[in-house]
């Protein structure tokens, strides 16, 4: 323990701090703010739950990675438990075990926020230029190795049916081209938040708490006075026995898209728009595997590298568009999605290596009938994020199931399995078409998987519509900020990170600029 | 009724539906704190099911990778919210007690009597049940226990996968 890191865990007493700006939560909101405001010369408080690991502690093995850097062990679910959602838990965030994509806001998107809520991100609006410092900050290239084989069938089956693909940009620099990227990068080659901004931050004078919890807001009229916030135990869990206050100026909530709204549930703050954890968005993502006869070791290689946009953007207003990306590939990950039992699952898993692995992230949030989910509160006052799957949002699953079956016998499978666990494997796209076509699409039978948790504190220019202004500033309460995925009004049909990066930047300097008058 | 009288009683009354038994309906008063006794008999009794054709032929290694699975799933738990911690609980406890001594025929027989085959059937109708929270019990329990056996590098050899080393 230092003097610019502590471990609230290591707190024997209670304890309160002052400080200009204090920032809850780590990720690429808050990791981004940390800088932006200590370069301006903020005192800056920087709050995390998660631990302070780095580059010497990841351990490149699932059972270290999933219980120590992940919300719940990376086994958190919706409320039916229909949908698993990896998300982040420790300092930098998801952005310390995410797999690198970096994709600006797509257009279409900026045009249905400016229509459905008024922000208009044009002229001096424009998000350009942020975007362009974020990718310089963080080194966000185009990737110039060659695709790893998961990613190259993406690529073969889109130039063998003429589809759209795109090489991702990612943000790395000296990457060794591992694929470990989720268990936190071993080599700092990834420019997390943990790798940049935080220690940029820290080095000039921002201080970080890791291993804290913030339980509540206080707020009086149109300011919050305080927060209060608990250590938390070796697993994570909320401790009651210590009580930690922190008074600021301004108050930055950036605990994540689930996390957020939750704080603010808990905090009761005014939500006249009654729009506060509600329509929180996940790119519901399916899954479809197909076996080589070649070595495809998806667990090899930069995890993200193609992409096809071939259909998230479809003609027909009523389908759901969705984006098709791979995973990387590690047993525990693969084990826990892969369907049967017994020896039709060790089977499997016997072939591991011969595994290519495509998903479809559909892009929520675009149309009456996905209008996402709602951030709950449970009996111990964590959040629980209910879900429901519409139909709407089930047809364009067994669409994209279709398109990844398709795609993967075009690329030269020998057979398919969608992750569902009525299907079986296929040996033809004919047959595969047709038995997908029958698939019962119905949560806990089709797999349902989120990487990618947007919403539930969104940004709208009219207070009734949002819970935050354009700026992140909240509509209602004068020093507060939501600053990460929370405040995006829509999923955004591509990786969010360096949206969030950029929002925050130009957010950032809103509020600096804001406070030198 | 309460959340947890509700899925217990659900649970009840699925594995009577789905097991054709005409069991009465017992009161489900089981409790939502660990017990490891409990747990470690429902997880021998349905890991060597769920890994059948994972397990080496070995018996001894065999018990070696299972013992190893079972710590792995008693250091993982506390990860897991508080709520999700006690459904765990829950269901252990019933299987390990009230449900165990419902047959796939309806004789009274415990859990651990029944046949490999006879286990992943018990688990495969809880999959394919009508009920939600049998469903739930179904993939909760796959999950953590494929993830706690495919998590040990022990047990990697027949995946032809090896973590890279740096240091």
């Amino acid at each position: 323990m230092n003097n610019t890191h502590l471990d609230a865990s290591q707190f024997t007493q209670d304890q309160q701090f002052d400080t200009d700006i204090v920032i809850i939560g780590s990720g690429a909101g808050g990791g981004i703010a940390a800088e932006q405001l200590a370069r301006a010369g903020f005192n800056i408080l920087l709050l995390e739950e998660g631990a302070y690991y780095s580059r010497d502690d990841f351990v490149m093995q699932e059972r270290w990675a999933y219980p120590n850097l992940y919300q719940e062990g990376a086994a958190r679910k919706t409320r039916d438990q229909a949908i698993g959602i990896l998300q982040g838990r420790t300092v930098g965030g998801s952005t310390t075990v995410n797999w690198t994509t970096s994709i600006r806001t797509p257009q279409p998107t900026l045009d249905y926020w400016h229509s459905e809520f008024g922000l208009n991100f044009t002229g001096d609006n424009d998000l350009t230029p942020y975007f362009s410092q974020a990718e310089k900050r963080l080194n966000i290239h185009q990737w110039p190795v060659a695709p790893n084989a998961n990613n190259a069938k993406l690529q073969q089956g889109c130039e063998a049916l003429g589809w759209q693909y795109t090489v991702i940009s990612r943000n790395v620099n000296g990457c060794a081209n591992l694929g470990y990227c989720g268990m936190g990068c071993p080599i700092n080659a990834k420019q997390s938040m943990l790798a940049s901004t935080i220690p940029a931050a820290v080095a000039l004078g921002a201080r970080l708490i890791s291993r804290i919890s913030v339980r509540r807001l206080h707020w009086q009229g149109d300011s919050i006075t305080a927060l209060e916030a608990v250590p938390v135990d070796q697993h994570f869990q909320p401790r009651s026995d210590i009580s930690i206050r922190i008074k600021a100026k301004h108050y930055i909530v950036a605990a994540g898209a689930i996390g957020s709204p939750a704080l603010l549930l808990r905090s009761k703050v005014p939500d006249p728009s009654g729009r506060l954890g509600k329509h929180t968005y996940l790119h519901p993502t399916v899954i479809s595997g197909a076996l080589f006869d070649e070595n495809i070791n998806g667990h090899s290689g930069a995890p993200q590298s193609i992409y096809s946009d071939q259909f998230v953007w479809p003609q027909q207003s009523d389908t759901a568009g969705f984006k098709l990306e791979v995973p990387p590939l590690h047993p525990v990950l693969m084990a826990t999605k892969l369907i049967g039992t017994g020896e039709a699952h060790a089977a499997l898993m016997q072939q591991f290596n011969q595994l290519q692995v495509t998903i479809a992230l559909l892009r929520d949030g675009f149309h009456p009938q996905s209008q996402g989910g709602t951030v709950q509160l449970d009996s111990a006052q964590q959040p629980l994020l209910d879900y429901p799957i519409s139909d709407y949002l089930w047809q364009g699953m067994r669409n994209a199931l279709l398109a990844m079956a398709q795609l993967q016998f075009a690329a030269g499978a020998k057979q398919v399995l969608p992750i569902h666990h009525d299907a079986t494997l296929y040996s033809s796209w004919a047959e595969a078409k047709a038995a997908i076509q029958q698939l019962p699409m119905q949560k806990l039978r089709q797999t349902v998987v989120s990487a990618h948790v947007m919403g539930g504190c969104n940004m709208s220019a009219d207070a009734t519509k949002g819970v935050v202004d354009q700026n992140g500033r909240h509509h209602q309460l004068q020093n507060l900020s939501v600053f990460d995925g929370s405040i995006l009004p829509t999923s955004l049909g591509a990786n969010p990170q360096l949206t969030i990066y950029a929002l925050v930047w130009r957010n950032c300097q809103r509020l600096i600029s804001m406070f030198k008058y | 009724m309460d959340r947890r009288n509700f899925i217990l009683t659900g649970i009840a009354l699925g594995a009577v539906a789905s097991l054709g038994s005409g069991l009465a309906i017992w009161s489900w008063q089981h409790s939502v704190t660990p017990d490891s006794n409990n747990r470690d008999l429902v997880l021998s009794a349905l890991l060597p099911a769920l890994l059948y054709g994972a397990l080496p032929q070995d018996a001894t290694l065999a018990a070696i990778e299972l013992e190893r699975t079972k710590t792995a799933i008693s250091d993982f738990l506390p990860f897991l919210p508080l709520r999700q911690q006690q459904e765990l609980n829950q269901l252990f406890n019933l299987l390990a007690n009230r449900l165990s001594q419902l047959g796939l025929t309806g004789h009274v027989i415990s859990l651990t009597k029944l046949s490999l085959s006879q286990r992943l059937q018990l688990l495969n109708q809880w999959r394919d049940s009508y009920l939600a929270l049998l469903q739930q019990a179904y993939h909760g329990l796959r999950e953590l226990l494929y993830g706690a056996y495919y998590g040990q590098s022990e047990h990697w050899q027949t995946l032809g996968y090896t973590a890279p080393r740096f240091r």
